[in-house]
């Protein structure tokens, strides 16, 4: 058939074989359209010279050099906006400091990127931005827990009875909800802002419900607890964790998530430390609960080695020379302090913690019934001392605490003592315990304390008056007044670990290291005895050190790191909630006193799943869902524009201060939220009218859903007349979300789904990959190679034809050296990632070790020719495509 | 119509030329036959034909023509740079907008002279080597925009504009653009936006217009007034201009006046002490003087003792106010200064575009600042919160209406610092503005 017009391309578009020479001509001849290399410059920049390439901005030099300079409203995709007056910099001679995202850099320019001005600039320009930022970030609650938890995130879920995503989250800090669903102060219920409605929410009590599902769809059905995150790949390297109480425990879960080996060496026949030892019975049962979580570390791989102390059994130099790359101390607070009066070294004083020991176990103490029990402290001790001596049969027990009630570390449990029926006299501190000629007690003479001034803790500190000395007469007297840590192991064998002045066990308060390299401390032998959400928190912040510790990264780096990470107590802002419907607290039942006195089994009674669902509801959700992702709140922290401390005295008495407050504070906008789109979520008072949005969508997209509206201080980057995104060319991209530096505009959070790919309808478009704003969809390997003719297609098909019939190897190689190159430049690279889009055949190969160099008899070789025949050819087979999409 | 004041006999006429401002003689400014026989046209026909562009940029740059716009920026220099950025297409933009409401000065030029303003526009064009003009008119001022359009189909139809003009080759398409939009439509970089059909927000310089301007070409954006004077210099020549007026910036200006019993524009030779401008406003215009605000909203508020200032961009600039839109305003001792920079301020952050964080959120913070001290609940750092705040706006700001904008405050500061004081510390308003004062009195602090 003849061409009705000549084909200028016939001859080379044509699949012959091609001429070796014309091909080498091809690729040797530099096209005229290829850019030249650009002429590089050099600036100097904080004193250091640089180098970039002419027409590049200053901000686009130093980022390529490691400089930061901060910003809000560049979008690397396109050209430098102006709006955020973020990324001034001073520029030798110019009277007015440039922004460095639009200034191109000239040869030789001198600049400064954080000068006093410079700074002073950008800390006005926050202060201005917070002033009419009229949202929060941390909620109250969250910020007060000692780990940080979400807690919103998991009350969102509990309220769509979502229990397993709701452990989930709460084990992203915590591991144990269950057990801290029993034990924990819950400082955060103090500071719930849902009591400025009608009561604060019952938040240990709803993750205690939750937990308490997943462990029992664990033992029942044999469902593993959800995995708060994705467990790494095997790293290899080995870790110690001494002591099994919370803080070890929980260091070893996140251990074991993070991918390394992790053992737990336990002093006890059995793990648990505190948990066990100390805790009684009635408020946390040891098999149904305790263990029972406990096996959500052992799932994961973790080991326990009971019956194993240190010091005694073995020292740090064993472990070491085991192969232990990493030991963490988390031995806890076993020693309990000394009254320091006259006769307290009588038989019948006891200490707290070895008689709860005792009595924890489930074995009455020896003499106990019917004796009268003094409990001297008024910490959790103390309580679990008193309370377990009125289950134990004695017949009279009394609490006695130097402070008043209120002052009581563990007063919200009191209540409860006196109903079972102990007895409680506060303000009052011994003197000396009375013993007759056989050294028995008889009896413990007390002296009445006053308030005297306020101490560090804000407490009033007692002052005995003298005069007012009275007897209690008794039998035995239980010491709980605090505990200090053991630290006699330090010695010969485990050398190196260095003590610190109050007698706790010296280790940096964010990297943990001790004196001893490679040994850490964490929890209560670092701290001194605190809550159990205490040790908790040291003992996953503790993990990640010696995760970097482990993946040989500078802890240093890390420290600063961390410390910007960590929650910082800020940005609240309390708006009275008139509007809610109020609907009070639902509370715990607990079984009546009577019954419970002598019962060792649980005395509270759990929720209902209709209750647990309605408390949940009643969540105000005051957070922000791009915390942590937030470039406002990060620079907020840098520059110290944000309030540093919740406490009330530090803000003049008003109470909590809200992120609108500094020295600009005005009138500010308070707009409505929108979430009827279905993926986006709309949060107009988080809006800094950077204007990202408006370009990308417009620039990037083409669907030019946002644009600046109104004018003057009331100017907000929005919609078209702030309608819904419904009513815009919004194609769900999700790039807006993905730009927005604040909260804004935020991916909307939904119940997850997963989606379905009919492979065999697939025409491999590839415009799900190009849309995909999340990376989610990645081109496979042959798919790389069907488009990414980007010159003149005749080029491209002689070139690749000309690279000879190893194409495909040729290209896999390339990839599998590019994950080298990343393992050696330290890169994390998960080999999941790469290796199932290969053909089944190929990982094959590659997993033995074969180059496919010199073969060429394997059986992609003449099939594969996608790009010749565009897209995936029939030549290749079925069989060699299946299972490597670009799914 | 707006008034236009008449001036001594002396002074000269370049843009209101006595011939069209004389209402007496019914003369029509729109009669492009009696505009010939004024000499217009003379200068476009020179740089055609006799000094092609750089020529007539040499001729301009001798004559020290100043850019009216406000900042007084070398007109010769602006056209080199334009004409020295490699392009295939370059514009001239004629700024006819007239931001300022209290302001007419660029309207009236165009209801009285069209013809000047549309000929230099295209000598521009000729010398930068751009093809097209286009003509930028508040598209409130129906009048401006009637004569401008009248005046240009006359001009296309003499063929003093359009396709080959005067016989030339040269083609400069004219197109007069009504644009509507806020204060901020006055500065070059938004009125380019606006014109390019986007929203009025201004962008950074450097780049400067003259090297990416309108679409991304080089381009020269010029005040009418500055257009206006070319085929004046380019007719009578350079020296003859740079006689006029003050050394630095010769040649005469047009300047609303407003003044207790009295307003109107007037042309004026550079360099004029403020005092004798006022003084054509009427006969008890410079009575009880007190403050003289000098450059429209965001000019600076002068004192009294300050009158003898000459009307040029240097010194205005050097006594802390500017020539801006060209207005200036004579307050009398009824005024408060206090009660005025607040007034302006609050106008600048009204009329701020909302881009950058210092304009949008800094001077609605200082226009609060300024309602607490006029109502007299200032706090006791408001005046250290005032300087610092305007020293940052100024320090990070992106274009001149946020570093002008705190202009009427700083420099009511730095003028009539006692009388803020009083507002301050005492509560009271010298002036008897304030009225909130009297309630407020004592809950101070």
């Amino acid at each position: 058939m003849t061409d009705l017009l000549p084909r200028p391309y016939a001859e080379t578009n044509s699949l012959q074989p091609l001429d070796d020479s014309l091909a080498e001509r091809l690729l040797t001849t530099q096209s005229p359209q290829r850019p030249q290399a650009t002429p590089r410059i050099r600036i100097e920049v904080d004193g250091r010279v640089v180098e970039g390439f002419e027409g590049q901005t200053i901000l686009e030099v130093c980022r390529d050099n490691g400089i930061e300079i901060p910003t809000l409203c560049y979008e690397p995709k396109l050209p430098g906006f102006g709006a955020c007056r973020m990324c001034v910099v001073d520029v030798e001679g110019e009277e007015h400091p440039p922004i460095s995202c639009s200034r191109t850099c000239e040869p030789e320019m001198v600049v400064k990127t954080q000068t006093e001005e410079i700074r002073r600039l950008r800390r006005t320009n926050l202060e201005l931005i917070f002033s009419d930022h009229n949202a929060y970030c941390l909620p109250p609650c969250q910020n007060k827990c000692p780990s940080h938890i979400d807690i919103p995130g998991f009350l969102k879920a509990n309220a769509e009875a979502n229990f397993t995503e709701s452990t989930r989250i709460f084990k992203r800090t915590i591991p144990f909800p269950s057990v801290l669903g029993r034990v924990c102060p819950a400082p955060c219920e103090e500071h719930c802002r849902r009591d400025e409605v009608d009561e604060a929410i019952a938040i240990r009590d709803s993750h205690r419900y939750a937990g308490d599902q997943v462990i029992k769809s664990m033992l029942d059905d044999g469902i593993d607890p959800p995995v708060p995150f994705e467990i790494q790949p095997r790293s290899g390297r080995r870790a110690a964790v001494i002591g099994s109480g919370p803080a070890g425990m929980a260091a070893a879960y996140y251990l074991l998530i993070a991918g390394h080996d992790v053992t737990v060496f336990e002093r006890d026949p059995a793990p648990g430390g505190m948990l066990r030892y100390g805790i009684p019975q009635y408020r946390l049962p040891k098999v149904e609960v305790l263990e029972a979580e406990y096996e959500s570390v052992t799932r994961l791989g973790g080991k326990i080695v009971c019956n194993a102390e240190l010091g005694k059994t073995f020292g740090l130099d064993d472990l070491q020379n085991q192969g232990f790359d990493a030991v963490v101390v988390a031995i806890g607070c076993y020693e309990t302090n000394k009254l320091g009066v006259p006769g307290e070294d009588a038989d019948e004083v006891l200490d707290g913690l070895e008689y709860l020991r005792t009595a924890t176990l489930g074995l009455p103490y020896p003499g106990h019934a019917g004796k009268r029990v003094v409990v001297v402290g008024g910490g959790f001790t103390s309580m679990d001392c008193s309370r377990t001596s009125i289950r134990q049969g004695a017949a009279e027990v009394t609490l006695v605490y130097r402070r008043d009630m209120k002052d009581m570390p563990a007063a919200n449990e009191v209540h409860e003592a006196i109903e079972e029926g102990v007895q409680t006299i506060f303000q009052a501190g011994p003197t000396r315990v009375i013993t007759d000629a056989k050294g028995n007690v008889t009896g413990i003479e007390f002296i009445r304390n006053r308030p005297g001034a306020p101490d560090a803790s804000g407490r009033r500190r007692p002052e005995p008056s003298p005069g007012t000395e009275f007897t209690i007469p008794c039998d035995r007297v239980l010491l709980a007044i605090g505990q200090g840590p053991e630290l006699t192991w330090i010695g010969p064998g485990s050398e190196g670990p260095q003590s610190t002045k109050q007698r706790r066990l010296k280790a940096d308060a964010v990297t943990f290291l001790t004196d001893r390299p490679g040994v850490f401390g964490t929890g209560d032998v670092r701290v001194g005895a605190a809550t159990v959400v205490q040790a908790v928190a040291e003992g996953r912040r503790a993990a990640y050190a010696v995760d970097a510790f482990l993946k040989g990264l500078d802890l240093a780096a890390i420290k600063t790191r961390q410390q910007l990470a960590e929650p910082q107590p800020e940005f609240l802002s309390i708006v009275p909630f008139t509007s809610e419907q109020k609907e009070p607290r639902y509370r715990l039942k607990a079984m009546e006193a009577a019954v419970r006195n002598d019962s060792y089994i649980e005395y509270e009674i759990p929720y209902t799943r209709e209750e647990v669902v309605a408390e949940s509801t009643r969540c105000l959700q005051c957070t922000c869902e791009a915390i942590g992702f937030c470039d406002l709140r990060r620079l907020g922290i840098e520059y110290g524009t944000t309030l540093q401390t919740l406490e009330p005295q530090n803000h003049q008495g008003a109470g909590f201060r809200s992120v609108t407050e500094n020295r600009f504070t005005g009138v500010n906008h308070d707009y409505i939220r929108d979430d009827s789109h279905a993926f986006i979520l709309r949060e107009p008072s988080r809006c800094i009218d950077c204007g990202r949005c408006a370009q990308v969508c417009a620039e990037v997209v083409g669907a030019a859903c946002y644009d600046f509206m109104r004018i003057g201080f009331d100017t907000l980057v929005t919609t078209p007349l702030d309608m819904s995104l419904n009513d815009t060319p919004c194609v769900s991209c999700g790039r807006c979300a993905e730009t927005c530096p604040t909260g804004a505009l935020m991916p909307k959070p939904r119940v997850l789904q997963k989606y379905e790919v009919d492979e065999s309808r697939c025409i491999l478009c590839g415009i799900c990959v190009d849309a995909c704003p999340y990376d989610a969809l990645r081109d496979g390997g042959d798919f790389e190679l069907s488009h990414t003719s980007r010159v003149d297609p005749m080029i491209d098909l002689i070139a690749l034809a000309a690279v000879d019939q190893e194409t495909e190897m040729t290209y896999i190689r390339r990839e599998r050296d590019w994950t080298e190159r990343a393992a050696a430049d330290g890169r994390p690279v998960a080999p999941t990632r790469l290796l199932p889009m290969l053909p089944a055949a190929v990982a094959a190969q590659i997993a033995k070790g074969d180059n496919g160099g010199a073969g060429n008899g394997h059986s992609h070789g003449n099939g594969h020719a996608p790009a010749l025949t565009a897209g995936h050819g029939p030549g290749g087979g079925a069989g060699d495509h299946a299972g490597h999409g670009h799914g | 119509m707006t008034t236009i004041l008449r001036t001594p006999k002396d002074w000269p006429a370049i843009l209101l030329p006595t011939a069209v401002t004389a209402a007496a003689t019914g003369a029509d400014p729109l009669d492009i036959d009696a505009a010939r026989a004024r000499g217009a046209f003379v200068g476009l026909r020179r740089t055609l034909h006799d000094l092609g562009a750089t020529g007539t940029i040499a001729t301009i740059a001798a004559s020290g023509l100043r850019g009216r716009g406000g900042a007084g920026y070398p007109t010769a220099e602006k056209w080199r740079a334009a004409a020295g950025t490699p392009a295939t297409h370059r514009y001239v933009v004629a700024n006819g907008y007239g931001a300022d409401p209290s302001s007419a000065t660029d309207r009236t030029l165009l209801e009285s002279n069209p013809y000047a303003v549309l000929e230099g526009a295209v000598i521009a064009a000729a010398a930068i080597g751009a093809t097209e003009v286009i003509v930028a008119v508040r598209s409130d001022a129906t009048d401006a925009i009637h004569a401008v359009e009248t005046a240009l189909d006359r001009m296309i139809a003499a063929k003093l504009a359009g396709d080959d003009v005067l016989g030339s080759g040269r083609v400069v398409e004219v197109t007069i653009r009504p644009v509507q939009g806020a204060y901020m439509l006055g500065e070059e970089t938004v009125l380019l936006k606006a014109i390019e059909g986007k929203r009025g927000q201004p962008e950074q310089r450097p780049p400067h217009p003259t090297e990416r301007g309108l679409f991304g070409k080089p381009t020269v954006v010029q005040n009418v007034q500055t257009l206006a004077a070319i085929p004046w210099i380019l007719a009578n020549g350079a020296e003859a201009f740079a006689a006029i007026g003050s050394k630095t910036s010769p040649g005469t200006i047009l300047v609303s006046v407003r003044a207790p019993g009295g307003a109107g524009v007037a042309e004026v030779p550079t360099g004029t002490s403020l005092r004798d401008i006022v003084a054509l406003a009427g006969r008890n215009a410079t009575k009880d003087l007190k403050a003289l605000l000098v450059g429209g909203p965001s000019g600076g508020i002068l004192p009294a003792e300050l009158a003898d200032t000459a009307y040029e961009f240097d010194s205005l600039r050097s006594a802390g106010a500017h020539v801006g839109s060209g207005s200036i305003v004579a307050a009398d001792k009824r005024a408060c200064v206090v009660d005025l920079a607040r007034l302006l301020t609050r106008f600048c952050a009204d009329e701020a575009c909302g881009k950058t964080i210092p304009c949008r959120i800094g001077l609605r913070r200082v226009s609060e600042i300024a309602d607490r001290v006029a109502t007299g609940l200032p706090r006791p750092t408001d005046v250290q919160l005032l300087a610092d705040l305007s020293t940052d706006i100024v320090g990070s700001a992106l274009c001149d209406h946020e570093r002008l904008a705190t202009l009427p405050f700083v420099s009511g500061m730095r003028y009539f610092r006692s009388e803020l004081d009083e507002h301050i510390l005492r509560s009271s308003c010298p002036a008897g503005v304030c009225r909130p004062i009297a309630v407020a009195a004592g809950a101070a602090h």
